[in-house]
């Protein structure tokens, strides 16, 4: 009877584990992406160029000095590669990072502060 | 005192004691959220003589053991049919109407006598066949109202399209004829369908005087033991068939009335789920798969007219929302899985 | 045993006609209207395809209870309201791809255990109106979800993304885009041959099923139920119990049933929250029956033929109707009174047949006893 009871117990506890597991492997997430003008603390890194943006290795676009866009990370881990590109050739001038999301954080990375590989290139922000 | 509250449960059914105590709850609370105690009362009177008749429909047949009728919409399509081909001759004010049940009464013999065929086929298992008989005969209807050659302008498609119009208009036609017929006017909202009521009176004495002729005995002793009838030297089959012919007949009567308070016929898929809300108030009031008595109409049907009148107009002041449907399906379907599973004793 | 009565006293032939008499209609019934809607055959292959990869996981649900003798489980339709729960929960969570898929199945499997535990408890107390009952539980049920899903969730069952709520702050909207689980087990092992995708994943699943049918079948579990199917008092004095292993069936067929509501909905992409699973019973039903099925006899070829048969006549009626009358909306009444008509003919054909049976066996047994004192 005992035996019984701990095995189905641990059998509930398993399957509350992967619910999680799925939960945050499978949970969305909004980042947004800026090539804007950022100051942080006294520096100002300013948007020069036009980048073209992979989140994810899906390729969100292009994004223009003073423009923003949005992309849809799914899951824990992810990696942001920019690239340069100048007159719609692409330059090989490659950026990438990386970053995790906890499973209610959104994130907003800005390009500049990325390339010059400032802390504060991306801002999360907590979802509830 | 304990004992006496439980023998009151037992007569009447846990369910059915919980409903008519809401009831009671609901009608009290009425001045408290704003809504007129005699407008209420008005309404539950008018809706209790529009369905009264689709539920007396369903006597004849339970009471000879030939299970709830599933397959009201049979009936229901004959007067349908009744009614639309009375517009389409238009005809109006009372000739309108009784050419209307004349028709449909022609329509539902027919019907009754082949469904009857039906029913003798699968005894036993009439209520389940009963339902999807009824489901496919409303569908099949609905590409015949599409097809057949109606003409009245009231009737159709504007722009010249053909067939019939989903909701038809009876202003105009027989609109109201019963319950103005005589109608009593109690201050200022309570309107009193004296016509409606009498006609469902008048219909109720007949449904009681035919249960008390030879006939009408022979057909309750075959619900109540079919090899005692057969040893009576009783038809069964012709009992069973005339019980089906009598609760179609009354049904097509009864959704002229419906049709004729409410204001509109209803047609295509309307009256798909139409015998669920009337086995259902049946049931509620006290009758069982293999029995029922006139009694059991009347406290049916005011009961579950009273919830379905009611509920919405309290909760909806309460709440703020609209619940009014979800708890009809609730209700009416709840009472049928409630029947379904008392135990009743074995039949052969 | 009791085969043989009625059996012995037609010919074969005749025999096979009314054993399969719905699907035979049925075959004659498209044979004509295939050519008359004039569609091509490609587009029928396609269809048929994408078809049998969204239904058949729920008709094979609706096998297990008629092996244990419970006739046609319309209350499968509570599992379906099941995964929808289920559904309504990932798209509330924003959780996407087949982890959206598999969290589904889990949060929604404990709420159809409980829903089929529920169903087979009633229907046991409706033992010999299984059908019926189970028919106004499924509507009844539908009440209580509404009540759950319109006016509970976003009211006392805390749901964040507002987007899948009505305007007035509480209660799910009407459609509800699955966007994120779209074709997600579909397209998990991509095949395609020419212009059409094959959803080899989800075949593959459906595939897994019917082993695990096949296996249960032959199981002690299985064998039990086989047993409560064809006689109960017999199977109670082997000393299995009948009530239980009822309501294991219809648990089973349930749970099974949520499966095949979530494997649809996400074929489809968009889910009716409060439209969807109504028509679940009624077409999954008249499906296994044109497959050649009976209330008491259900087996997997049924299932496929149902589905392949029923759903040609399902995308060839709109058209033909066109063709024939030249309105489209009679072809939409007529695939409405084809289902309810084929359930309420194979309903007939079957009680009618049960009736003739216990017939044959009184006559049978009148005329042993009068041989005896004749003697």
């Amino acid at each position: 009877m005992r035996k019984r009871i701990i095995i189905r117990t641990a059998l509930v506890a398993a399957l509350i584990l992967i619910g999680i597991f799925l939960y945050a492997i499978g949970k969305e997430h909004k980042v947004v992406i800026d090539n804007r003008d950022i100051s942080v603390g006294d520096i100002i890194y300013s948007a020069s160029t036009t980048y073209v943006v992979w989140v994810d290795n899906q390729e969100i676009g292009v994004i223009k000095k003073g423009e923003r866009n949005a992309a849809i990370a799914i899951g824990i881990s992810h990696k942001i590669v920019v690239e340069e590109i100048k007159s719609n050739v692409l330059t090989g001038e490659k950026h990438e990072k990386r970053f995790r999301l906890k499973t209610n954080e959104s994130a907003t990375i800005n390009i500049p502060a990325m390339i010059n590989n400032a802390n504060e290139w991306i801002d999360k922000t907590n979802d509830n | 005192m304990k004992k006496k509250i439980q023998n009151i449960i037992e007569n009447y059914g846990l369910p059915r004691i919980i409903i008519f105590l809401f009831l009671v709850f609901l009608f009290i609370l009425t001045p408290f959220v704003g809504i007129r105690f005699d407008t209420s009362i008005n309404d539950v009177i008018v809706r209790f003589s529009m369905n009264g008749i689709l539920v007396l429909s369903l006597i004849p047949m339970v009471k000879t053991g030939c299970g709830l009728n599933f397959g009201l919409q049979l009936g229901i399509i004959a007067g349908i049919l009744g009614a639309v081909i009375s517009i389409e001759m238009e005809m109006i004010g009372f000739t309108g109407f009784f050419t209307a049940i004349g028709i449909a009464i022609f329509f539902a013999v027919i019907f009754g006598f082949l469904y009857g065929l039906l029913l003798n086929k699968v005894k036993g298992d009439e209520m389940v066949v009963a339902t999807y008989v009824g489901f496919s005969s409303v569908s099949f209807m609905s590409i015949m109202w599409l097809m057949l050659p109606f003409k009245s302008p009231n009737m159709i498609w504007a722009y010249g399209g053909s067939g019939l119009r989903t909701t038809i208009n009876t202003k105009g036609y027989w609109f109201h004829v019963l319950t103005d017929f005589l109608q009593i006017k109690i201050g200022n909202y309570i309107f009193f369908p004296t016509g409606t009521i009498l006609f469902f009176a008048l219909l109720t004495f007949l449904v009681w005087a035919f249960f008390k002729t030879k006939i009408g005995t022979a057909m309750i002793v075959v619900g109540s033991n079919t090899d005692y009838a057969n040893s009576c030297g009783i038809n069964v089959d012709k009992m069973r068939s005339i019980s089906v012919i009598l609760s179609t007949v009354i049904a097509a009567i009864g959704i002229i009335v419906y049709q004729e308070s409410f204001g509109f016929i209803q047609l295509y898929m309307a009256p798909l789920f139409m015998a669920f809300p009337a086995v259902a108030a049946l049931l509620l009031g006290g009758a069982t798969v293999g029995k029922a008595s006139i009694k059991n109409v009347i406290i049916g049907v005011f009961l579950f007219q009273s919830i379905l009148t009611m509920t919405p107009s309290v909760v909806s002041n309460i709440i703020k929302s609209d619940m009014s449907e979800t708890i009809r399906i609730i209700l009416s379907n709840g009472m049928i899985v409630y029947a379904l599973t008392r135990i009743t004793r074995v039949r052969t | 045993m009791r085969k043989q009565s009625l059996t012995k006293t037609m010919n074969p032939g005749v025999l096979f006609l009314i054993n399969y008499a719905v699907p035979i209609i049925f075959i004659i019934l498209i044979a004509f209207a295939i050519p008359l809607s004039g569609l091509s055959g490609i587009y029928f292959i396609r269809e048929l395809m994408i078809r049998l990869s969204r239904n058949s996981f729920l008709i094979l649900a609706l096998l297990i209870p008629v092996m244990a003798g419970m006739g046609m489980n319309f209350s499968i339709v509570l599992g379906a309201m099941a995964g929808e729960i289920g559904l309504i929960f990932i798209t509330d969570w924003q959780i996407i791809g087949i982890s959206g898929m598999l969290l589904a199945i889990l949060i929604s499997t404990p709420i159809a255990v409980l829903l089929g535990y529920f169903a087979g408890i009633v229907l046991n107390r409706a033992k010999g109106r299984e059908m019926v009952t189970g028919f106004m539980l499924a509507f009844f049920m539908n009440g209580i979800y509404q009540l759950f899903v319109l006016f509970g969730m976003g009211n006392i069952i805390p749901i964040s993304n507002s987007s899948i709520l009505l305007p007035r702050g509480y209660g799910i909207r009407n459609t509800i885009n699955l966007l994120g689980i779209r074709q997600v087990l579909d397209k998990l092992i991509p095949l395609k041959i020419g212009d059409i995708l094959i959803p080899v994943a989800t075949f593959l699943v459906i595939a897994t099923l019917c082993v695990f049918i096949t296996w249960f079948r032959k199981t002690k579990l299985g064998q039990d139920m086989r047993t409560v199917g064809q006689d109960n008092e017999v199977a109670r004095l082997s000393g299995i119990n009948v009530e239980s292993t009822r309501v294991l069936s219809i648990v089973i067929s349930t749970v099974l049933a949520c499966y095949g509501q979530i494997l649809f909905l996400q074929n489809i992409g968009t889910m009716n929250t409060y439209q969807s699973h109504e028509q679940v019973g009624v077409f999954a039903i008249a499906a296994l029956l044109v497959g050649g099925a009976s209330v008491t006899k259900a087996n997997i070829p049924n299932v496929f033929i149902g589905v392949i048969l029923f759903h040609t006549m399902f995308v060839v009626a709109p058209r033909t109707g066109k063709a024939l009358m030249g309105q489209a909306q009679l072809g939409e009444y007529f695939r409405v009174f084809v289902s309810y008509g084929v359930i309420a003919f194979s309903l007939a054909l079957y009680a009618w047949r049960k009736r003739v049976e216990k017939e044959n066996e009184r006559k049978k047994i009148m005329n042993y006893r009068k041989s005896i004192l004749a003697k």
